[in-house]
């Protein structure tokens, strides 16, 4: 137990350091989000008006200390701000209406590629030498190794524009009869091409990671002795060998779970899908800081809640974790 | 910000690999205009307020619901008369006077007169982060002596004013006084008086507005009209060849091709060049770019045949020495035409010029300064606007043949425009405005009051020139309140642009546009050229959208 109390103590600093880390980035970046601003309106903005709207807009000319100050308990109070880029709608509105759309997507498409990969991983080493191990691999790897921008262009050309199988844009059909599972089916068909083009970039590398942890680990003498036993072989297989070869593929696995919301903004582009990936771009595009520090924490907090996640797992894995204490 | 089209690398790989393909198909219901939104975006906020340009509002807002005073038409360079029938100056030019349509009502069907615009126009006063144009500045009060007459007094006789004055969206009152802040103001339910009001559906990826029932030109034929979200261009294109997009103003690569060949009948683009012209921006605060002799060389080495060719698809043609697009005909002086000959390729007289002025070539054929100092320059252009970058090759090819070393400099867009406005770049691309009168162009090419010092932002005037004898035309012009009054001032301002030289003109910029005739008919091109078919420019798109018919 109180290995995870220290991990939480953890990650309380963590969130401190990357919230300020929000702060900190967007204004080192060039340029300042008055002259952004300036920039969307091709100079047409007269002076009076740009000094009456960046009271609207919330910049100030502050010193640092007192912006970081106000930042910090705005944040507490889940206040982020209003964004530039779609004033005059709320930095936690914008986000809370792509978050959904990212989460299920990515986040589903994330854990099936995990989920299959590793388990073709697991059994790719346990056949050494299969059509699975020599054959499967490494065109996963292959189409993994391909631009994602690229492989998901020509499966929107192939399957949506040509063979017309499936929609070329948006996370669901705008003009549905009322219904909820209509509604349902819309945002699984819409979901299909990107999902299947996220798991396919990714698949390859859980499956090899797996592939060669576990041809480690079925090399220990546990292993031997767990079939010099006469355990059934499954048993050993998953049970034995591939519980512990899982380790380093579940950190893996928190990396990029953490990382969904920022992680499929070429998706988010290709497939027209209403994501936080778009918002990101665009935010950092036009300079809309608030927008950029409230994706950024979101995104913050999704990589620390995530690699929480994973650290609960390996003390129900690893039984080390556990005594360690 | 990219502008619509200037992605080209990606939107080619996809038009390439599109044109192959076809399979038209129209999702939209019949009668339905499906046009593309002016933001690039995945997801829509629910915002239909006219008066928050700054903000992120939804196209009809501007485009098809809320209607100003008249309607600049850069084709032909007049005013359409709109919410107002009529306008005049009066009191010397002290006072604009415009007579309200009458019969006019808002679409919950309260009539509209002269209090709305005096209304709106007291909006702007009492918060300024609406008033973007900065019209109170010269504004002194706004009044309606009877209920069809808006009388605009003004500080000081500034003819300008009647451009921005006259295509300010108005507001109702009788719904907007009792908006707490209009500033933050999303207008979810619009209340207007343009052709499209109702909106239909809202749904972040889609929505759609339809017709006004009230509306002052009879109801519209058009059932309704839909945008949906497309955040890159190659989704435009994608949706133009699936016809699932009517009406749009995106650039597509190898257009007649691409688009227009996949349905010849039915698909068809215009892009006159009537959007303002690229200019090379020289800093004329570095050595040797102050002296008009470099500036004039540099020019007359560029090949603008060859750059509007290689650059622009052949989509435009090179610049004449005004400076002026297509949309300033009117106004174009021929005698500054003709004596502007250092936009003609001569790469002869170029050489002459730079000997002339000192810049001699030393070792390996490359000029020097009079000094001997090695000569260099870097031509800024924003990184991904692919044509703007080809037009710089074209540029730097072209200072290679008379011994100038130059460089391309694609940067970041942030970068690039950070140092236009600060003035620390030796040479850049970059666009003009375009304003019913030349005024504004001469006024930031060549106006002392725009002329700020380097390292300062200047919002206009990014190459630093000022000339006190322009003040004086510009002076003049503010005080002319018709064009017969302007034209001889615009014709002299010609002629003094055309003598410094202060930037240097490439070409006018084309103003995209591409429509489906397949359900609609009625859109404007070369043949009936009645407005501008971009549906990015507002208020220009309601004249389009109120001839538009379902066939």
């Amino acid at each position: 137990m109180s290995y995870l109390l220290r991990r939480i103590g953890f990650y309380a600093v963590a969130a401190w350091a990357s919230i300020t880390l929000a702060f900190i980035i967007p204004r080192m970046m060039p340029g300042d989000p008055a002259t952004a601003m300036l920039v969307r309106f091709k100079g047409k903005l007269k002076p009076e008006a740009i000094d009456a709207l960046r009271e609207a807009f919330g910049f100030t000319k502050a010193p640092l200390l007192e912006q970081y100050w106000q930042y910090l308990t705005h944040v507490v109070r889940g206040d982020l701000g209003v964004s530039v880029n779609y004033f005059p709608e709320t930095v936690s509105g914008v986000i809370g209406g792509a978050l959904g759309w990212t989460m299920v997507l990515a986040g589903v498409s994330v854990v099936i590629s995990f989920l299959i990969g590793s388990l073709l991983g697991v059994l790719a080493a346990w056949r050494r030498g299969s059509w699975l191990d020599t054959t499967v691999s490494p065109v996963l790897i292959f189409l993994g190794a391909y631009p994602y921008f690229w492989l998901a262009t020509v499966a929107l050309f192939v399957f949506g524009f040509t063979l017309d199988w499936f929609p070329l844009r948006h996370a669901y059909a705008d003009n549905l009869p009322p219904g909820i599972l209509r509604f349902l089916g819309s945002a699984i068909t819409h979901a299909v091409m990107p999902a299947t083009t996220l798991v396919i970039a990714t698949i390859g590398g859980w499956m090899l990671g797996m592939r060669n942890t576990m041809i480690n680990v079925l090399g220990e003498d546990y292993v031997t002795l767990a079939h010099a036993k006469g355990l059934p072989s499954r048993r050993v297989m998953f049970r034995y060998a591939a519980r512990n070869a899982l380790l380093p593929n579940v950190t893996g696995f928190g990396m990029a779970l953490g990382f969904v919301l920022s992680g499929s903004l070429l998706t988010e582009i290709v497939f027209s899908y209403p994501g936080t990936g778009y918002l990101l771009v665009a935010a950092v595009r036009s300079r809309d800081y608030a927008l950029i520090q409230g994706l950024f924490l979101t995104i913050t907090v999704a990589v620390l809640a995530a690699n929480l996640l994973v650290d609960m797992i390996y003390v129900w894995l690893d039984p080390r974790a556990r005594r360690s204490s | 910000m990219p502008r619509p089209g200037q992605l080209g690398g990606k939107a080619l790989l996809l038009a390439a690999l599109v044109a192959t393909a076809c399979a038209p198909r129209n999702d939209a219901a019949n009668g339905v205009l499906v046009v593309e939104e002016s933001q690039q975006a995945s997801s829509f906020i629910r915002n239909f307020n006219p008066l928050l340009e700054v903000g992120d509002v939804r196209w009809p807002t501007l485009h098809a619901m809320y209607e100003p005073l008249l309607i600049y038409n850069p084709l032909g360079g007049k005013y359409v008369p709109w919410l107002a029938e009529h306008h005049e100056w009066a009191d010397g030019g002290h006072v604009l006077r415009f007579q309200v349509r009458a019969g006019v009502r808002w679409s919950d069907g309260t009539p509209f007169g002269a209090a709305d615009v005096v209304f709106t126009f007291e909006l702007l006063r009492k918060f300024p982060a609406l008033d973007t144009r900065a019209i109170w500045q010269y504004l002194d009060a706004v009044t309606s002596p009877d209920p069809t007459t808006v009388e605009f007094k003004l500080k000081r006789v500034y003819s300008p004013a009647l451009f921005y004055v006259s295509q300010l969206p108005i507001v109702p009152a009788h719904v907007w006084k009792d908006v707490a802040d209009p500033v933050t103001f999303t207008n979810e339910s619009p209340v207007a008086t343009g052709p499209f009001t109702e909106v239909i559906s809202f749904e972040p990826q889609a929505y759609q507005v339809g017709p006004n029932p009230y509306y002052w030109q009879g109801k519209p034929a058009i059932k309704a009209v839909r945008c949906m979200a497309l955040p890159a261009n190659d989704q435009s294109i994608i949706s133009l060849l699936r016809n699932d997009l009517d009406w749009a103003g995106s650039f597509v690569p190898a257009v007649e091709r691409i688009y227009v060949g996949e349905d010849p009948e039915h698909h068809h683009y215009w892009s006159p060049p009537i959007d303002g012209t690229v200019l090379l921006y020289p800093n004329n605060t570095r050595k040797p770019l102050d002296d008009v002799r470099v500036r004039k060389a540099i020019s007359m080495a560029i090949d603008r045949d060859l750059m509007v060719k290689v650059a622009m698809y052949g989509y435009t043609r090179p610049a004449d020495a005004t400076a002026l697009s297509d949309a300033y005909n009117n106004y174009r002086y021929q005698p500054a035409v003709d004596a502007g000959t250092w936009v003609l390729h001569d790469v002869a007289g170029a050489e002459r010029l730079l000997d002339e002025a000192g810049l001699r070539r030393g070792a390996g054929g490359l000029r020097r300064m009079p000094d001997g100092a090695p000569l260099h320059f870097d031509i800024g252009v924003p990184v991904g606007w692919s044509d703007w970058i080809r037009a710089t090759q074209v540029i730097v090819r072209s200072l290679r043949g008379i011994g100038v070393d130059a460089r391309v400099q694609a940067i970041d867009f942030d970068a690039w425009f950070d140092s236009l406005q600060q003035g620390t770049y030796d040479m850049a691309l970059g666009w003009t405005e375009v304003n019913p009168s030349p005024y504004g162009l001469y006024r930031h090419l060549m106006s002392t009051e725009t002329l700020h010092p380097v390292g300062e932002a200047a919002a206009e005037n990014w190459h630093r020139f000022g000339l006190p004898a322009a003040d004086k035309l510009l002076a003049q012009v503010e005080l002319a309140t018709s064009f017969e009054q302007e034209k001889p001032l615009i014709d002299q301002l010609q002629m003094l642009f055309v003598e410094n030289a202060p930037a240097i003109p490439l070409f006018p910029g084309p103003l995209w546009g591409e429509y489906s005739s397949r359900d609609f008919v009625g859109f404007p091109d070369a043949d009936n050229p009645y407005a501008p078919l971009s549906p990015h420019w507002h208020p220009q798109s309601l004249l389009v959208l109120t001839k538009v018919k379902p066939r």
